[in-house]
């Protein structure tokens, strides 16, 4: 079977930013275990994932949730943010 | 002072019930404003605040995850440390914070625990629990199977029609050591009301009355047990079942025979809230923890005793 790869590139106003969704992003595995996997980074202020998958049912859903996370994770920060300086 | 905010997001039912996607989508909808209004009532900015808690499990993934990924984006943004918490101790300090009790034994008894739980050499030990549902999840089914409201809640309804229930319907009581089983009563329960509502040989307040009796006498006798164990004088019940005043009252006639004394709140308490996670984040924090961003995944299974109570002697 061919595996099934999409990736998306997220722009962020700065590196940090990138880097504070990332940070929120990660920790949660994915609730499927095996069948998927799915690599997040960093580079310059811009987020890439790309997701590597058996089959598209099991593709559709980790991008869709994954989407939901991204857009939470993006409200939060419009409504809480900008970061402080440290 | 210091400062915490805490994040509840074990799982909700208000006006969502229990599918775990539609309690996340709920939660998703909710959960800034409910934090934006936090904020301003206590009139604090984020500046003011110390740390960031969270709930960390134990409870649907879903939900977790949501509120999760709020708290670890807010105390990046703020530059805060982050907290994971687990949900029953969550319970526990608050409420021996608002009761002042010290070393207590602690019921643990909500929609979806039941626990006995007692302090020992830095975990909250659990000396018995419920093998099957937990005792408000066995209410609550019990209530729909007889079509009670529920509004307020079930279980509060259910109170309120055990108060004119005169007849005691008998029922299985299932107490095994130091454990609890209770979905052989719900069955056997479900199928008495069908029998015996249509035929009128009891009413349903009969059996609302004959459940809270048979449920609450088995939580009383294995908290007595774990107090004996323990050489404890304090009992201290939390979660929402918790509110029912009967089964306040059962237990205090316990603590009272054995001249031990009895700790309750009422449902601003008893209920989950964010406050109860931001008390135990608060203890974990002095005693020094902090829950690394890498390490701050939801886990929803959690079990009390998985947790090292740094903060108590």
């Amino acid at each position: 079977m061919t595996n099934r790869i999409r990736s998306l590139l997220v722009p962020f106003p700065s590196a940090r930013e990138a880097n504070i969704a990332l940070q929120s992003l990660l920790p949660d595995r994915e609730p499927r275990k095996g069948g998927i996997s799915k690599e997040l980074s960093v580079s310059d202020n811009a987020m890439s994932v790309k997701w590597t998958a058996d089959e598209a049912r099991i593709l559709r859903v980790s991008v869709g949730s994954f989407l939901d996370h991204l857009a939470l994770v993006l409200e939060t920060m419009e409504e809480f943010g900008p970061p402080v300086t440290l | 002072m210091t400062v915490v905010i805490g994040f509840e997001g074990s799982a909700n039912k208000i006006g969502v019930g229990f599918l775990p996607s539609e309690t996340a989508k709920h939660h998703r909808a909710v959960v800034l404003t409910v934090l934006r209004e936090a904020l301003q009532q206590a009139g604090l900015k984020p500046a003011d605040i110390d740390c960031v808690a969270y709930t960390k499990g134990p409870g649907m993934g879903a939900p977790l995850v949501t509120v999760a990924l709020v708290a670890r984006t807010v105390a990046q943004l703020w530059g805060k440390p982050l907290l994971g918490v687990n949900h029953c101790i969550g319970h526990i300090e608050m409420g021996r914070l608002v009761t002042r009790a010290n070393n207590p034994t602690v019921l643990y008894v909500s929609g979806g625990n039941t626990q006995v739980i007692a302090y020992s050499e830095h975990r909250y030990r659990i000396f018995g629990e419920t093998i099957d549902i937990a005792v408000g999840n066995c209410l609550d089914r019990f209530a729909r199977v007889i079509k009670i409201s529920n509004d307020p809640s079930p279980g509060y309804n259910i109170e309120q029609m055990a108060k004119k229930g005169k007849e005691f319907v008998e029922l299985p009581y299932t107490v095994k050591g130091m454990d609890v089983s209770f979905s052989g009563i719900l069955s056997y329960i479900e199928d008495a009301a069908h029998k015996m509502l249509g035929s009128g040989q009891c009413t349903a307040e009969d059996l609302c009355f004959s459940l809270q009796e048979t449920l609450f006498a088995m939580l009383v006798e294995i908290t007595e047990r774990a107090m004996a164990h323990c050489n404890s004088q304090e009992v201290l019940i939390v979660g929402g079942v918790g509110c029912n005043l009967r089964l306040q009252e059962m237990m205090g006639t316990m603590c009272k025979e054995r001249g031990a004394h009895l700790f309750a709140t009422d449902e601003s308490f008893c209920i989950d809230n964010g406050a109860m996670i931001a008390q135990a984040g608060w203890e974990m924090f002095r005693s020094g923890h902090v829950t690394e961003l890498p390490d701050s995944w939801i886990t929803q299974r959690y079990r009390t005793d998985e947790v090292e109570v740094t903060w108590r002697d």
